[in-house]
C-alpha cells in the first residue's frame, strides 16, 4: 500500500510540473527578445549566430591544430627545404586576403564567398582523410575518431555559414548575390583531384592554415556587420 | 702583378658597403711580420677596363698572401661560426621581427645578412630593415609581411674567411604572435554593503586591433599581497575587467595583467599597480572565532561530565560478561582438589557408554539381491594408460536404492561360470557390447600376474563392519594399473564409472579424499568367460576419487565377525575348504589405518573372480535402505596357495550356499580392500 501511495504522490508531482512548465513554455513563446525596443536589438540574434559559428569554427581549428601536432610526432616530416617548398595547398586557388587591410577592404559578400569556397573545397579531402587514417592500424582511436569529427565540423559549419548569410541577406545587409552551393563547387570541380596526390601531414598542415583563415575572416565579418556585441 | 700591389690601400677600417661586388678583407703583408693588419681592399671599378683577368689573379694572390701571413704569425682565424635565429615575434599579427644569435666571428669582423623566401617561390629576398629592431634583428613591415604565408628564413654569417649558413626555419606569422603587454591597469575598491572588494581593469595594448576581430585576446590577471610570494592567478577571459574579493582588511596588494591571442604566446606581465584596502570590520572571522570558543567549551563540560559519571557509563555501555558456568559443576570442589566428585555431576548416564550393542548402532541394513544381471565390462582403448578411463554407462540404476543383488554388478558364482561359460551368463561379466574375449586388447583382463606384479600380497583386504565403521585404508588390491598394462584392459563395468588411476599411489589419496566425502569409488571386477579380470580399482584419475558415502550398513552384526569391535576392517582369515571366505577383523595397522574413511564404502559386490580365483570385489555406493544380505557363497579357489589378493564372495545368485561364519553378505561386502593372506 506504501508503494502505491509513493507512486501517486509521484505521478502527481510529475503531472503538476509539466503543468507549470508547459504553462511557462506558452507564456515564453509570447515574449519578444527585444522588449525596449533597442538600437540595434534587432541584430541580437544575428550577433548569436555569429557567434556560434565562430565557436564552431574555433573547435574545428583546435582539432586540426591537434591532429597536426599528433603527426608531427608521429611522422616528423624532412626538414629539408625542397620538401617544404613543395607543399602546395589545393585551396591556393582561391584567393584569400593576406593581412588586415586586404581582408577590411574587401566587401563583405566576397569575403562571405571565400568562407564557403574554402568549406566547400575541405568536405571531400577530410571524408578522404579519415577514410585513411580509420583504416592505419598506427592511428590511435582517439585520431580518428578526431578526424571524423572534423569532416562534419566541415559540413555543420558550411550550414551554419549559409544560415548566417541568408540572415544577413533577409536584413539586408549583404546583397543576395553570395553564392549559394551552386558556383563554389562548380568552381573546384575543375581541380578536384589535386588534393589526392597530397600527403596526410600536407594535408593536415593546408587545412589548420584554412580553418584559421576561415576562423578569423568571420570574427572580421562578424566585427563589421555587428560591431557593438563583443567586438 | 706590380701594378696590383701598388693599387693596394691600406685601411684600418671596416665599412660595411652594401655594394654587390664582392668585397674581401685582406691581410697583406707588412714589413713587420708580427704586425697584422686589416686590410680593405676593394677594387675600384672605372680603372679596371677589362681588369676580370687581372681581379682574379689579385684575388689568388691577396689570398696566399693572407695565407701566408696567417701561417706566419701563428693567430687562428677562421671563417665564422654558424649563427642561429632564435625566435621570431609579431606584436599585432601585421608585423614581425626575427632576432640571431651570432656564432663565433673567427676573429675576423663578421658580417650577417637574413634572406627569406616565400612559400612555393623560389625568389630570395634579403631582409628590408635590420634597425629598427636593434642588434642581430631583421623588421618586417607592413607591406612585407603576408599572413598565412611561410617564410623560410636563413641567416648568413661572412668574414673574410668564408661564409656560413644558418639553420633555415619556417614561420608562418599566425603562429608567431605574442602581443604587448595590457594598457592602463586601473584599481580601485568598491564596496558591496560593508564588505570592500577590488575592482580591477585594464585595456588591450594599443598595437593589437581587437576592434576590428583582426585579433582576439583573453586575459589574465594576479595579486598578491606585498609582503607575499605567492601570486593568486585569475583567468579573465575576454573581459577587461575584473573583482576580486575576500581582502586582507589594511592590506597592501599588487596587481599584474598579460594577454595572449587564441593561437600564440602570452605576453609579458604588466607593471604592477598598488592598492591598499582600507581597514574594516570583519565579521565573519569574529563569527568564527566565537564558534570555535563555543565548541570547546561545550566540548570540556561533556568530557567533564564523561569523567564524573564514569563507572555508570561503563556499566551502561560496556555491561560485564557473566563468567562461564557449568550445570552441577561446583567449582569449589574443583579448587579444593577433589577431582572426581566435581566431575561426578557431570558425568551422565549414558557417557562413557559400557555397553557395546553394536546392533543399537546400526542404522541401515543390507540389501540383498539376487544376481541375474551379467556384468558390463567396460571396454577400455589403448588410450587408458592415462588416467582416465572411458567407461560406459551402465544401465543398472545403481543408486536406485535396491542396492539389489540383482543388479548387473553383481558377481556370480565364479566357480561356475568362469569353467566353460560364455560370457552372456550370469556370473560372467559380459562386456557391453559384447566383444569377444580374444579381444584382449580391449578387456582388462584380471591376470593375476597384474596381481603379482603389484605384490598386492602384502596387502590386506580389510572389511569394516557398516554402519560407524570407517573405510579401511584401500590398498591396491588385485588390480592392475592401468599404466600397467601392456594390453590395455577393460575394467569391469559397474555401476558407477571411475577413471582408473595407478593405484598403489593413489591411496593415501583415497584417504584424504573419502575424507571430502567425494562420491564413490569402486573397484570393478570384471569376470571373463575363463578368467577373472581383475578390475582396476577404478577411481578417478589422481585425486578425483570417489568416496561414496555410504550409508552404514548394517552388515556387523550379520557378519558376526567374532572378534569384530569397532574395527573397521576385516581381514580375510583364510579360506576354507569350500573356497568360503571367512573374515576376521584386523587389528588397524598404523600404516594402513585410514580412519577418516568413514561411512564411505561399506559394501562392495564381487565383481569377479580372476584366474587365480581372485576376488574382485566391487565397491559400491551403499545403499541407504535396508538391505537384505546376500549370503555369502562359496567360490572355488582353485590355488589357494597363490597369492591372490582378492577374496570374493559370492554373487548372490545363489542365495543358497552356505555361509559360512553367518555371514550374510551376498554380493556385497563392505571391503575397501580385499587380500587374501598367503597361505
Amino acid at each position: 500500500l506504501k508503494r502505491e501511495i509513493k507512486k501517486i504522490i509521484s505521478a502527481v508531482w510529475v503531472g503538476i510540473i509539466c503543468l507549470v512548465f508547459s504553462s511557462r513554455l506558452s507564456t515564453m513563446k509570447a515574449a519578444s527578445i527585444c522588449p525596449n525596443d533597442q538600437t540595434g536589438c534587432h541584430l541580437l540574434p544575428l550577433a548569436n549566430l555569429f557567434d556560434r559559428v565562430i565557436q564552431h569554427s574555433a573547435r574545428m581549428h583546435g582539432i586540426s591544430d591537434d591532429l597536426h601536432s599528433e603527426f608531427e610526432l608521429y611522422f616528423l616530416p624532412s626538414k629539408n627545404q625542397i620538401g617544404r617548398v613543395s607543399r602546395n595547398c589545393h585551396t591556393s586557388t582561391i584567393l584569400t586576403p593576406n593581412g588586415k587591410e586586404n581582408a577590411q577592404r574587401i566587401a563583405r559578400e566576397e569575403l562571405a564567398e571565400i568562407i564557403l569556397k574554402l568549406l566547400v573545397a575541405w568536405r571531400d579531402p577530410l571524408w578522404h582523410f579519415h577514410q585513411s587514417m580509420s583504416q592505419h592500424d598506427e592511428f590511435t582511436n582517439f585520431s580518428s575518431n578526431k578526424s571524423l569529427e572534423m569532416s562534419d565540423m566541415v559540413h555543420e559549419l558550411r550550414k551554419g555559414v549559409l544560415k548566417v548569410v541568408e540572415k544577413m541577406q533577409m536584413l539586408g545587409i549583404i546583397s543576395n548575390s553570395v553564392g549559394d552551393t551552386g558556383s563554389p563547387e562548380a568552381l573546384l570541380t575543375s581541380d578536384s583531384a589535386e588534393w589526392r596526390f597530397m600527403k596526410d601531414y600536407d594535408l593536415l598542415y593546408c587545412f589548420r592554415r584554412d580553418s584559421n583563415k576561415i576562423q578569423n575572416y568571420l570574427k572580421i565579418l562578424k566585427c563589421r556587420i555587428v560591431p557593438k556585441h563583443g567586438c | 702583378m706590380n701594378e696590383k700591389i701598388s693599387r693596394m690601400h691600406f685601411f684600418f677600417v671596416v665599412k660595411h658597403h652594401r655594394s654587390k661586388d664582392l668585397s674581401r678583407a685582406q691581410i697583406s703583408n707588412f714589413p713587420h711580420p708580427h704586425l697584422s693588419l686589416f686590410v680593405f681592399f676593394s677594387v675600384p671599378q672605372p680603372s679596371l677596363c677589362g681588369a676580370t683577368m687581372r681581379k682574379a689573379e689579385g684575388g689568388i694572390l691577396l689570398r696566399l698572401l693572407l695565407l701566408f701571413m696567417l701561417h706566419a704569425t701563428g693567430t687562428s682565424y677562421s671563417p665564422p661560426g654558424k649563427p642561429t635565429l632564435t625566435r621570431c615575434r609579431s606584436p599585432e599579427k601585421e608585423t614581425f621581427t626575427c632576432w640571431w644569435e651570432p656564432g663565433s666571428d673567427g676573429g675576423l669582423p663578421t658580417k650577417y645578412a637574413l634572406y627569406y623566401r616565400k612559400e612555393n617561390s623560389d625568389k630570395v629576398f634579403e631582409c628590408p630593415d635590420y634597425r629598427t629592431a636593434g642588434e642581430n634583428s631583421c623588421f618586417f613591415n607592413k607591406n612585407d609581411t603576408s599572413v598565412w604565408v611561410n617564410y623560410n628564413i636563413t641567416v648568413v654569417a661572412t668574414n673574410a674567411l668564408g661564409r656560413t649558413f644558418s639553420d633555415p626555419v619556417d614561420i608562418d606569422v599566425v603562429y608567431i604572435v605574442k602581443p604587448n603587454p595590457p594598457e592602463n591597469l586601473a584599481l580601485t575598491v568598491l564596496w558591496d554593503q560593508t564588505w570592500p572588494y577590488l575592482h580591477v581593469s585594464w585595456e588591450s595594448p594599443q598595437k593589437a586591433d581587437t576592434r576590428s576581430g583582426w585579433i582576439t585576446l583573453i586575459y589574465e590577471l594576479r595579486i598578491k599581497l606585498e609582503d607575499e610570494d605567492e601570486w593568486e592567478e585569475h583567468p579573465a577571459g575576454q573581459q577587461k575587467t575584473f573583482n576580486i574579493f575576500s581582502l586582507c582588511s589594511g592590506g597592501k596588494y599588487l596587481v599584474q595583467v598579460r594577454c595572449k591571442p587564441d593561437h600564440g604566446f602570452w605576453s609579458e606581465w604588466s607593471s604592477s599597480q598598488y592598492v591598499k584596502v582600507p581597514e574594516y570590520f570583519n565579521r565573519e572571522k569574529s563569527m568564527w572565532v566565537l564558534a570555535v570558543i563555543f565548541s570547546a567549551f561545550a566540548l570540556f563540560i561533556i568530557t567533564w561530565l564523561i569523567h564524573m559519571n564514569c563507572h555508570n557509563l561503563k556499566q551502561c555501555i560496556l555491561p560485564s560478561v557473566p563468567g562461564p558456568k557449568i550445570k552441577g559443576f561446583d567449582e569449589q570442589l574443583l579448587k579444593d582438589g577433589k577431582s572426581m566428585d566435581a566431575f561426578s555431576s557431570l558425568v551422565g548416564a549414558n557417557f562413557p557408554p559400557t555397553t557395546t550393542n553394536y546392533e543399537d548402532l546400526l542404522v541401515e541394513y543390507l540389501e540383498v539381491f539376487v544376481p541375474e544381471e551379467r556384468e558390463l565390462m567396460l571396454e577400455e582403448t589403448k588410450e587408458l594408460h592415462n588416467d582416465s578411463l572411458k567407461f560406459e554407462n551402465s544401465t543398472s540404476d545403481c543408486d536406485s536404492g535396491r542396492g539389489s543383488c540383482d543388479s548387473h554388478t553383481l558377481l556370480i558364482d565364479k566357480s561356475e561360470e568362469e569353467k566353460g561359460q560364455q560370457p552372456d551368463q550370469q556370473s560372467s561379466e559380459i562386456k557391453m557390447d559384447g566383444k569377444g574375449q580374444d579381444e584382449e586388447d580391449k578387456y582388462l583382463t584380471c591376470s593375476p600376474e597384474n596381481v603379482d606384479s603389484h605384490q598386492l600380497s602384502s596387502e590386506k583386504v580389510k572389511t569394516w563392519p557398516s554402519s560407524f565403521s570407517p573405510l579401511p585404508e584401500y590398498s591396491p588390491i588385485p588390480l592392475q594399473q592401468p599404466n600397467s598394462h601392456e594390453t590395455s584392459k577393460q575394467p569391469c563395468l559397474s555401476d558407477s564409472l571411475f577413471a582408473a588411476g595407478p593405484l598403489p599411489s593413489h591411496f593415501p589419496h583415497l584417504g584424504h579424499n573419502t575424507k571430502d566425502e567425494i562420491g564413490s569409488s569402486y573397484w570393478q571386477f570384471g569376470i571373463s568367460n575363463k578368467q577373472l579380470h581383475l578390475l582396476h580399482q577404478q577411481m578417478e584419475a589422481h585425486q578425483q576419487l570417489q568416496a561414496h558415502k555410504n550409508a552404514s550398513v548394517s552388515n556387523i552384526g550379520h557378519l558376526q565377525l567374532p572378534s569384530v569391535r569397532f574395527t573397521e576392517y576385516v581381514e580375510v582369515q583364510r579360506v576354507s575348504d569350500q573356497n568360503m571366505v571367512i573374515l576376521h577383523p584386523v587389528p588397524s595397522h598404523p600404516e594402513t589405518s585410514y580412519p577418516d574413511w568413514h561411512q564411505t564404502e561399506e559394501y562392495s559386490k564381487v565383481k569377479c573372480v580372476d584366474n587365480d580365483n581372485g576376488l574382485l570385489l566391487l565397491q559400491r555406493e551403499g545403499v541407504e535402505e535396508g538391505m537384505d544380505m546376500c549370503s555369502y557363497e562359496e567360490l572355488p579357489e582353485s590355488d589357494p596357495s597363490k597369492t591372490t589378493n582378492t577374496t570374493f564372495t559370492s554373487p548372490c545368485s545363489q542365495p543358497a550356499p552356505s555361509v559360512q561364519d553367518e555371514r550374510v553378505v551376498g554380493g556385497y561386502v563392505e571391503t575397501s580392500v580385499f587380500t587374501l593372506p598367503t597361505y
